[in-house]
């Protein structure tokens, strides 16, 4: 894994205060830092302004393939070995629906958890990191050259972070 | 000489004993582990064919013919000869457990001897014969005595020329059931000493007096297919039968009425009735009756009717019927033998006379061998001798007095003052127990003889495979003794094996049937047949001996003031006992109570009350000369002062079978003889509650079907007058509408048809309807008696494991077939009704346990059959929970496996597995397959030869052996087919109908011929 | 009566780090007790698997069964333990769904006992089939026999069922715990540093990682919900399919999941209220939150209540002789006792929970929590066994009595299910930490702040 990029980490107590710094940070251009909470946070999120997570797609096919998987396996299975039960027709659809559906749930969450691997792992940006932040602290991570260090921990600070450290 | 050279190489051919079997390493006890060497295959054994030869069975002295199947040189099945004239092709289930006599694991495997600490040791043939020559040498005449069974024919020629030849007389027949009561009658009313034929085809009305013929009397498979076929509804006619017996027997239950008079008084009964029928001239009787007129008035029903029991209208009603057309009355069972039985013999046989039964359907001309004039005195006379000093040697045979006589007779202690006592038993039953020596005999399957069962039928025996054990035939034993003796007794016989003896018998035969053709060619015929027969000699003409009718007197039986009376009754497995080292028969459940491998005392519900005894409480049973201590049955088919138990079990040796299981009745009975020289199965006892307390090993759940319709009977009147209401059952209570029946049917036709494509049909491309058959069974209610000869059958042929008492209290018991007795009525005064339905896998169209399964090992064959793949099942037993008539079994243990302590076949008994059909292993279910091992052979035969299964051609085990006829299987598709038409009789109901599962099997209702009131 | 009964009600929220500190302390460096505990819950599992080991050997003849009762205490138990399973995922995901906050604190316990009551479900039906070396027979799989497995068959669904709520109860447990370890991970010392900064799979909590996380979380919450409902459904229906008069019936779904998460519902409380006694978390874990499992305890107590009485009342109205047969076998047979336990226990005794009193009791509420399991142990007896042995043939009747194998397999079930509950209450944090904080908001400089 390759280093993270210098920068500054700040770490902050009260949620207000981060929201406010990722505010003036996105006001100030700023894009590519990383915000730390100990738990999901609705102003932090809104505040750093994703769009929804692309997830709920790979539930949507995981799902589609699992049920059409589910339909398939089971009348191609009855015909390939056709035994006549109690004088039922070899393909019962109905029946089958219960193992589509249970086939429909299996796949769909598999994916999904599929999916959020990927896209934690494609969104990932190597940064400082201080354990604190799955305490009670929130951290923010701003990785910037030297020259523009000042205005950014200026910027930090004044936003109310209790404690602000340059990450080489 | 040519003659003798044909005749050895002839025998070859049929592979008897000589070189065929012999050739076949596979079938002695000590060459198990050989290969059976084909290079130079023995004329008459093909691997994978079965070779069949003809044989008489020697269970019980009715002497049916049997065929014995062999496969690679191992006797797997014994069916009956369909060409004899005793039993027609069917047998019961003793007869088809006689299998398990021939592989028995308690079998003497040797002769054996006394040794110096007085145990039986094995020794060599050679030294057991010098033995006994050595002592017979020196044995005066008087002082030697042979007790045989019941041998008729060759053997019992030859004991008899031997026994002379050594200058003694003393040769007594033992058969336990002697039927003295009945032979003392015979020659006190007709001046005859044998035993009538009865024909129940020819009688339309049947009367029993306590006489179990269904059972064990005399003949009971030749009696079961001549009732079925006189008493059986069809075309709208049946004949009526009336039982009058304290106690509602088997053969009752198939009774349309049942009377239970007061015990010991059935012969004022019959004479009531005789009376009422000369009195008001119902029959055109011999001018001789006249003779019996002071007998008869003395016996007016109103006279009687009080110590009977029996209404005076009763008696008058059946007198009535009686008459009125064909009948037969029978008597002299041994579950009626009191002490006056001989009166109520007397009385029947005075009963039939003035009915003009003789000589209609009871003939003397055709008289049955039934006991070889064995009676229970002569037995008595004999243990008199031993105790008394008299009895040097004592050679036995093919009996077992020590366990068939009452302890009080003391046969076993007395046996310690002989000086040598010899015993030719194949088992090491109590007698043997007692001998210094055994000469162990061959199993009939395994030995040259010849039978007769009734006068003109004779019977022939071959060996069918080599010796399973190292056992020598007695006949041989006692020709070889001959001839070492020499003298006079030497002298007597001209060949040296009983093989040579038995022709020279036959050879005479031939001579006297007028037959000219070479003995060789009659020999082989008859081998073939099993035997030959000139039935339809002359009938003897009767009339009553001049002593009838001078006393007007007549003994009845009571018991001792307030005491109960006890019926030791044979039991219609075990017979006198000598069936209780077959587990076949110790698990057949008793078609009464269904208890296996035990005994019981049946005690009527309200006599249980008072004594607060309910079921599987142990009762101590006590009579003037003993007591026992078996579990209690409540029965309702029992007069309220009665009790009952069956015979043949509480064996002290005998194998491990029968050791020890149960108790024996006879500890209750007196061994006084009574005036007519026989036992008396009845005696006057008390009852004491121990406080021990067992569950019955039985199969019954539910004793009562609830109005289910499970067992569903209709009376006459309600078949002949249609429009009548028929028997109502809440299964029924519901109707469904008419549409949605149809759209039940139209959607089970649909279903059907998709199965119709067979199993391995590409979808949308399989066989269109008819192309296939649907197998199909169809079972007459009117015609089962309820004796599980099916069931037996069924065991023996497709190696259903035994599984013992303890796994019969849990219902464990894997009996494919099962005879399920329901009873009706019996509350208040509306009379007690007995139903018996074979119960097997109903082979549903839509089969509730197939789709359950989850595996597909339970599933559809093409042909209508209701498969089950033992291999595939996983044990889930989903499909005997979805089964709604409860005939899928599952293997709970390992019973095939040597190592488990559940092994059902102990070596050599696994001999007696079809080699066509798997040994089921632990853990998977089984169920009926209607012999689908025959169905396959007969359509590759079929296809061999290029012609089609005839109807008929094909038939389940059940079927094959079922005495009354009751089973009929074969392809519902086919118009022609017997089945089909059964299927669509009025009669025809599938039983829970209502579950739509399209059962294959349809029944038919029983019939009940009620008394027109 | 509400301030006697709301003692705790005044206190403050617990901050972020008192929760970190107080949820991290329940792990680690185990007491004596506790090994004793574990040591005795090994031996009874021994006890169940030499058991298990000689039926496998002998046969299942060894087991009680008398025919007509082919399925005995194995199936009773089997369903007893999906049963319980059902109220982890009913509090993890419908409660989620739901947005209900108390279910927070109690959640992780609820489904970490689904995924341990499934692992031990999943074992009966293996014990009872007969030939248990070819159970995997009901897997589709490819095979040189070119065989299938049959489809209509309810026990594949039951395989599809239950291997799925498997899975997905188990991948449903491990998401929501990353978040926790990594928490814990950072205040954790020695072995279990590594244990956990492996498990937390590099958790931190930015908000890329939120985004999605929240994202999945939602949607498995969103499958698991169908999915409880199903399993139970199915294996109502292993039932239900078949033509056993007492089976044979349209209610059996609901009733069977009804049933369920009320069985599951008393197990949660069984297990809660030792142990937040033991792990000193009675400010998370409060009467309040009792209060709710019993509200709901009480809710699905009627339904099932409801169901009892239909089921006796369709029996009758229906006018089939055999339903009717059965359920007056099922009252006065042979059985009564059975079914009078099932009704007293499952029936009457709940209701008790309509008084406020008695619901915030903890000691009352574990008593009857415990009635409520045995209860419904005994329902599942009564449907299956007494049904089956009075069914349609009166002549093949029969009774069955449970052998001392089944009882002991039984008991080694507990002891199983008790085993993994064990050794995850000191490895991994039973109270939420993360979603105990999403509930208090976070501290703010002031107000004057929008």
């Amino acid at each position: 894994m390759r280093a993270p990029p210098s920068g500054l980490l700040a770490a902050y107590r009260h949620v207000d205060a981060a929201v406010h710094a990722i505010r003036s940070l996105k006001e100030m251009g700023y894009r590519d830092f990383t915000v730390y909470s100990p738990a999901p946070n609705y102003e932090i999120a809104e505040a750093v302004g994703h769009r929804v997570s692309p997830v709920r797609l790979w539930t949507l096919f995981g799902g589609l393939a699992g049920c059409a998987a589910g339909f398939a396996m089971t009348l191609w299975m009855s015909y390939d070995y056709p035994i006549i039960v109690g004088g039922k027709p070899l393909g019962s659809v109905i029946p089958y629906v219960v193992i589509a559906f249970e086939l429909t749930i299996l796949i769909g969450a598999l994916s999904t958890i599929c999916g959020m691997i990927f896209h934690v792992w494609r969104s990932h940006r190597t940064a400082h990191y201080d354990p604190r932040s799955t305490d009670d602290h929130i951290g923010i991570f701003v990785p910037c050259p030297i020259e523009r260090r000042p205005a950014v921990e200026q910027l930090l600070r004044t936003s109310g972070a209790e404690e602000v450290r340059v990450e080489i | 000489m040519p003659d003798g050279l044909d005749r050895r190489r002839f025998l070859k051919v049929l592979g008897v004993g000589g070189a065929g079997t012999a050739a076949l390493a596979g079938c002695s006890s000590d060459q198990v582990e050989k290969l059976i060497p084909y290079l130079i295959p023995p004329t008459d054994q093909i691997p994978g064919l079965a070779t069949y030869y003809a044989s008489t069975c020697r269970e019980c002295p009715a002497g049916c013919g049997t065929h014995v199947r062999v496969r690679e040189g191992r006797a797997v099945k014994i069916e009956g000869n369909p060409g004899h004239p005793v039993n027609q092709g069917r047998l019961c289930a003793r007869g088809q457990a006689a299998l398990q006599g021939l592989y028995n694991p308690d079998r003497v495997r040797s002769p054996m001897a006394r040794d110096g600490d007085g145990q039986l040791s094995p020794i060599a043939w050679d030294e057991a014969i010098d033995r006994l020559t050595e002592r017979l040498g020196q044995v005066s005449g008087g002082a030697l005595w042979f007790v045989t069974g019941n041998e008729s024919g060759s053997f019992a020629r030859l004991v008899s020329d031997w026994m002379s030849g050594l200058r003694s007389t003393q040769h007594v027949v033992f058969e336990p059931f002697g039927y003295e009561a009945l032979r003392q009658a015979n020659r006190d009313v007709f001046g005859i000493d044998a035993i009538p034929q009865y024909d129940f085809a020819a009688a339309h009305t049947v009367m029993s007096f306590g006489t179990d013929f269904l059972e064990t009397w005399l003949s009971p498979v030749e009696h079961a297919r001549g009732f079925s076929e006189g008493h059986a509804f069809h075309d709208g006619r049946m004949g009526r039968y009336v039982h009058v017996e304290p106690r509602m027997s088997m053969t009752a239950m198939s009774a349309d009425e049942w009377i239970a008079p007061v015990p010991g008084t059935e012969a004022l009964l019959a004479l009531a009735m005789a009376h009422v029928i000369v009195r008001d001239g119902l029959a055109v009787a011999p001018r001789d009756i006249r003779r019996l007129s002071g007998l008869l008035d003395a016996h007016a029903p109103d006279s009687v009717a009080q110590r009977t029991g029996v209404a005076v209208g009763t008696i008058d009603r059946i007198a009535g019927e009686f008459a009125a057309e064909s009948s037969v009355a029978v008597a002299g069972g041994m579950g009626g033998q009191h002490a006056e039985a001989h009166a109520t013999a007397v009385a029947v046989n005075l009963l039939n006379y003035v009915a003009g039964n003789i000589g209609r359907t009871i003939s003397f001309g055709r008289a049955l061998n039934a006991t070889g004039g064995s009676t229970y005195g002569a037995a008595r006379r004999l243990a008199d001798a031993m105790r008394a000093g008299e009895v040097e040697v004592l050679l036995v045979h093919g009996a077992n007095p020590a366990y068939a006589t009452p302890p009080g007779l003391g046969f076993e202690q007395a046996m310690g003052n002989v000086g040598l006592k010899v015993s030719f038993s194949r088992f090491l039953d109590e007698t043997a127990m007692q001998a210094d020596l055994i000469l162990p005999d061959h199993d009939p399957l395994e030995q040259w003889n010849d039978y007769e069962p009734r006068a003109s039928v004779y019977s022939l025996m071959q060996p069918v495979m080599r010796p399973v054990f190292d056992t020598r035939q007695t006949g041989d034993v006692l020709l070889q003794i001959a001839q070492r003796l020499g003298g006079r007794v030497g002298s007597r016989f001209t060949v040296e094996t009983y093989r040579d003896y038995l022709q020279q018998q036959w050879q005479a035969l031939q001579r006297r049937l007028g037959d000219r053709r070479p003995f060789d060619m009659f020999w082989s015929e008859v081998l073939q047949q099993g035997g030959v027969s000139d039935d339809g000699g002359a009938e003897r003409q009767v009339r009553l001996a001049p002593t009838v009718g001078a006393t007007r007197d007549v003994p009845t039986w009571s018991p001792a003031d307030g005491q109960l009376t006890l019926i030791a009754y044979p039991s219609s497995a075990l017979y006198d006992g000598r069936g209780a080292n077959r587990p076949w028969l110790q698990e057949l459940p008793d078609p009464v109570t269904t208890i296996t491998w035990s005994t019981w005392v049946e005690i009527h519900p309200e006599t249980a009350a008072e004594l607060g005894i309910a079921e599987g409480d142990h009762v101590e049973v006590t009579s003037p000369v003993g007591s026992v201590t078996v579990p209690a049955y409540v029965y309702a088919g029992l007069r309220r002062d009665v009790v009952a138990m069956p015979l043949g079990q509480g064996h002290t040796a005998f194998g491990r079978y029968a050791e020890g299981r149960g108790a024996n009745p006879l500890t209750l009975l007196s061994s006084e003889p009574t005036a007519f020289g026989g036992l008396a199965h009845y005696t006057s006892v008390t009852l004491r509650k121990t406080g021990q307390h067992e569950r019955l090993p039985k199969t019954e759940g539910s004793k009562r079907q609830m109005g289910r319709g499970i067992a569903q009977a209709a009376t006459l009147e309600e078949l002949t007058h249609p429009g009548e209401s028929h028997e109502e059952h809440a299964a029924h209570a519901a109707p469904v509408p008419q549409h949605i029946e149809d759209v039940l049917h139209e959607w089970q036709e649909a279903q059907y048809r998709e199965t119709e494509r067979g199993n391995y049909a590409l979808p949308y491309t399989g066989t269109v309807d008819g192309e296939r058959p649907r197998w199909a069974m169809a079972i007459d209610l009117s015609k089962c008696t309820g004796c599980g000869a099916c069931v037996t059958a069924c065991h023996a042929e497709n190696n259903i494991p035994t599984v013992g008492p303890d796994l019969v209290r849990r219902g464990r018991e894997m009996s494919w077939l099962r005879i399920e007795r329901y009873f009706e009525g019996g509350r208040g005064d509306e009379p007690l009704e007995a139903r018996f339905l074979p119960m097997m896998c109903q082979h549903c169209g839509n089969a509730p346990c197939e789709p359950v399964c989850p595996v597909f090992a339970a599933y559809h064959t093409a042909d209508g059959l209701n498969a089950q793949v033992y291999n595939r099942c996983v044990g889930t037993r989903y499909c005997s929970n979805n089964c709604p008539y409860k005939v899928r079994y599952f293997n709970w243990f390992d019973f095939q496996e040597e190592a488990d302590a559940a092994f059902a076949f102990p070596d050599p008994l696994h001999w007696q597995l079809n080699p066509d059909v798997t040994v089921r292993s632990k853990g998977v279910m089984e169920k009926c397959t209607f012999c689908v091992q025959r169905i396959r052979d007969a359509q590759n035969q079929a296809k061999l030869s290029g012609t089609t299964i005839g109807d008929g051609d094909l038939m389940t085990a059940c079927q094959q052996t079922c005495p009354a006829d009751a089973i009929v299987f074969g392809d519902v598709k086919n118009p022609d087919a017997q089945v089909r038409g059964l299927a669509e009789d009025d009669r025809g109901y599938h039983v829970l109908e209502d579950l739509n599962v399209r059962p294959a099997v349809t029944y038919l209702k029983k019939v009940r011929n009620a008394a027109e009131a | 009566m509400a301030t006697i009964a709301k003692p705790e009600a005044p206190r403050a929220p617990p901050t972020y780090a008192e929760i970190t500190r107080d949820i991290s302390a329940t792990l680690g460096n185990p007491s004596r007790g506790y090994y004793i505990l574990l040591g005795g819950v090994l031996l009874v599992l021994a006890c169940g698997v030499g058991a298990l080991l000689y039926q496998v050997r002998v046969g299942m003849g060894v087991a009680g069964y008398t025919p007509p009762v082919m399925w005995g205490v194995y199936i009773t138990t089997f369903v007893f333990w999906v049963g319980i399973a059902h109220c982890g995922t009913l509090i993890s995901a419908i409660l989620y769904l739901f947005r209900s906050a108390w279910r927070t604190a109690v959640y992780r316990t609820a489904e970490a006992m689904t995924v341990f009551a499934v692992m031990t479900a999943g074992l009966f039906p293996l014990i009872h089939v007969g030939r248990i070396w070819y159970a995997y027979w009901l897997i589709p799989y490819p095979n040189q026999r070119q065989l299938w497995v049959n489809f209509k068959s309810p026990l594949l669904w039951d395989v599809f069922a239950v291997t799925t709520y498997l899975i997905v109860s188990t991948t449903f447990l491990i998401v929501g715990l990353i978040p926790d370890v990594a928490s814990v991970r950072d205040v954790a010392t020695g072995w279990r540093k590594k244990l956990y900064r492996i498990t937390a799979l590099g958790w931190r909590g930015t908000d890329q990682q939120w985004r999605h996380y929240l994202r999945g979380y939602l949607y498995l919450a969103a499958f698991a919900t169908p999915l409880v409902l199903s399993v139970h459904s199915v294996v109502s229906w292993d039932f239900a399919m078949s033509i056993v008069p007492g089976w044979h019936t349209t209610i059996f779904a609901p009733y069977f999941v009804a049933g369920a998460i009320y069985s599951g519902l008393a197990m949660v409380i069984t297990l809660l209220v030792p142990l937040r006694k033991v792990f000193r978390v009675e400010r998370y874990i409060t009467v309040e939150h009792f209060d709710n499992l019993a509200k709901l305890i009480l809710l699905t107590g009627l339904i099932v209540g409801y169901a009892y009485l239909i089921e006796f009342f369709m029996a009758w109205y229906s006018g089939n002789a055999f339903e009717r047969a059965s359920f007056w076998n099922r009252a006065f047979g042979d059985y009564w006792w059975a079914s009078w336990t099932m009704l007293i226990c499952n029936g009457f005794l709940p209701y008790l929970l309509f008084f406020p009193k008695i619901r915030r009791n903890i000691p009352a509420l574990f008593l009857l929590s415990l009635f409520i399991n045995l209860g419904m142990w005994f329902e599942r007896f009564v449907i299956i066994v007494v049904s089956l042995s009075f069914e349609y043939e009166p002549f093949a009747m029969g009774h069955y009595t449970p052998s001392w194998v089944e009882w002991t397999i039984l008991a080694g079930s507990f002891a199983w299910f008790f085993m993994w509950f064990l050794l995850f209450a000191k490895n991994f944090p039973t109270v939420s930490i993360t979603e105990v904080k999403e509930i208090i908001p976070m501290p703010r400089k002031g107000k004057a702040h929008t």
